[in-house]
């Protein structure tokens, strides 16, 4: 990476800082919001505490097994109907307009009906996990299969592959990196989705956790939740982007310096699926 | 030489809903011999993609016969291989995985397959490449790899559909030369779709002119040029006489098409 680049960011690290601690300073002089914006170092103790603390982890547990399961639910579904509405015009062209209407529509608006069917605790959670995995693995994946280049399908019919062989050689491996590029989506979504749901209605998860920080207005560890839940999605993230990466790694043409571009840069979450 | 390719009557009509039936091919009689190398040539429209396609068995609702060494042909089988005009390589195969898998199919074990694989890979030039992935290599290279995997796949007649037609003028003459080189080392029976007549000239013991719609044979030229042959034949004054005597005879059947063409845009 560029020096000059690694430099602005690093300012732009130390400036918020900064600032954020010029805000706090003044919270505690009375002239700003009074502890609104705590200071670093006890943010930095209430992670700490939220890290020795049975509670945090009971709590982390539960989000994670919400998420888990949402999310493998949801994608699963999702990669089948996928495939379903790409080798199939007539269920494209019905299923379509629906998906596209609901995958566009804030999925919180459905959290009522899900408490109502599932209850407060962790099913609905996962119900709406799943729900915000589906949208843009489904999207990816019809998406990956129409798009599949022709001729690489006429190929293997030229080379006399029978059915399971044009799946396992030509449709699967052509569709790993769009499947792959949903699921990293899917995840990310589903993150906000359970958290979402957590916040309003929950007996237990992170996001009950902030909730009720925020409810007894103890703002330090409410800041400390925030981060651990950001350091974990980010590193999620992460994770998958390597993943992608690893998969694409002889599908990205080399740039002029012989590096091989990457798919890290890749926004558009917003596109996919609003929550 | 026994005929090792032989079209007979064959006649294919497409019927769209709105517009009149079109008939791609009527009546297409045409013998090609064993190690013959010989060209289809004719405008846009002419039905060349449709009897690409009835050769090699992708279309099957048509009428009359092609027959392979006396065997009609019955879908998609082991005696035509096929290199398409798009780029055709497999993204995710490096050039060695693309060329054995016609042999991988076959259930070929790893090690064979790879060792004839390297063979078809040097053979169209592309050794020291074989780690490469598509991406990585220019569009003629990835032609060739196309052409080597067809040849891994040892066909009785090798069908090319303007493999390289995407390319420019210099390259594509280049790897006319090196077909020529392959044709000759194997022995291989080829059959060229292309609409360029110094493609045809260059590369073909026999040059078949079709006629725009309906699609028929107008007429068979031998090219009598010395074997071997390489690009270096299009300066001789034959060449020229070839190429000259092929425009003659595609130029009505290409303004005929583009006619059409034209009268097609203008009603919509």
């Amino acid at each position: 990476m560029n020096n000059s680049i690694r430099r602005i960011r690093l300012a732009t690290a130390f400036g918020l800082v900064f600032a954020w601690e010029i805000i706090a300073t003044l919270g505690t002089f009375g002239i700003l919001y009074n502890d609104v914006v705590p200071h670093i170092w006890k943010i930095a103790y209430a992670i700490y505490e939220e890290l020795i603390t049975a509670g945090f982890y009971r709590d982390l547990g539960i989000t994670f097994a919400e998420h888990i399961v949402g999310f493998i639910v949801g994608s699963v579904i999702a990669i089948f109907v996928g495939i379903w509405m790409g080798t199939s015009p007539l269920v494209r062209g019905a299923l379509e307009p629906y998906l596209n209407a609901i995958g566009s529509t804030p999925k919180i608006i459905f959290l009522p009906i899900l408490f109502l069917m599932f209850g407060t605790g962790i099913e609905s959670k996962m119900a709406k996990g799943s729900m915000s995995a589906f949208f843009p693995v489904v999207f990816t994946t019809t998406l990956g299969m129409v798009l599949i280049n022709p001729v690489l399908i006429r190929v293997g019919h030229s080379f006399n592959l029978n059915k399971w062989q044009m799946i396992s050689k030509i449709y699967m491996p052509a569709m790993v990196n769009p499947v792959i590029t949903g699921l990293r989506l899917g995840m990310a979504i589903t993150v906000i989705g359970v958290l979402v749901a957590e916040l309003k209605f929950a007996d237990g998860g992170l996001g009950y956790r902030l909730g009720i920080y925020y409810e007894q207005f103890r703002i330090a560890p409410m800041y400390a939740i925030i981060l651990i839940i950001f350091a974990i999605a980010a590193a999620a993230n992460v994770g998958m982007t390597r993943l992608q990466d690893r998969v694409n790694r002889h599908m990205m043409p080399t740039d002029r310096k012989g590096n091989k571009t990457t798919a890290t840069a890749s926004g558009g979450l917003g596109v996919v699926g609003t929550n | 030489m026994a005929d090792i390719l032989e079209i007979k009557k064959v006649s294919k009509t497409y019927n769209s809903q709105s517009d009149n039936p079109v008939i791609a091919l009527n009546d297409v009689d045409l013998n090609v011999a064993e190690g013959e190398f010989v060209s289809i040539i004719g405008p846009s429209g002419c039905g060349k993609s449709t009897l690409f396609n009835v050769i090699g068995g992708l279309i099957d609702d048509h009428e009359g016969e092609v027959l392979i060494e006396g065997r009609p042909v019955d879908g998609a089988h082991k005696d035509v291989g096929v290199v398409f005009q798009e780029e055709s390589t497999f993204p995710w195969r490096s050039t060695l995985d693309n060329v054995a898998f016609p042999l991988e199919i076959e259930g070929i074990d790893k090690d064979e397959r790879e060792e004839l694989a390297r063979k078809f890979i040097k053979l169209v030039g592309l050794d020291g490449f074989e780690d490469h992935y598509p991406a990585q290599l220019s569009g003629g290279m990835k032609q060739r790899t196309a052409v080597a995997r067809t040849l891994a796949y040892e066909p009785r007649i090798m069908l090319l559909d303007e493999p390289f037609g995407a390319l420019d003028e210099q390259t594509r003459m280049l790897l006319g030369d090196k077909m020529l080189e392959i044709w000759a080392a194997l022995n291989q029976t080829m059959l060229l779709i292309t609409h360029n007549i110094t493609e045809a000239v260059q590369l073909s013991d026999r040059v078949v002119v079709m006629s725009y719609r309906p699609g028929t044979i107008k007429e068979i030229i031998e090219i009598d040029l010395p074997r071997p042959r390489s690009s270096e034949v299009i300066s001789t004054p034959e060449f020229g006489t070839y190429v000259g005597k092929l425009w003659t005879l595609l130029r009505e059947e290409a303004s005929r098409g583009m006619v059409d063409e034209e009268a097609a845009i203008a009603a919509t």
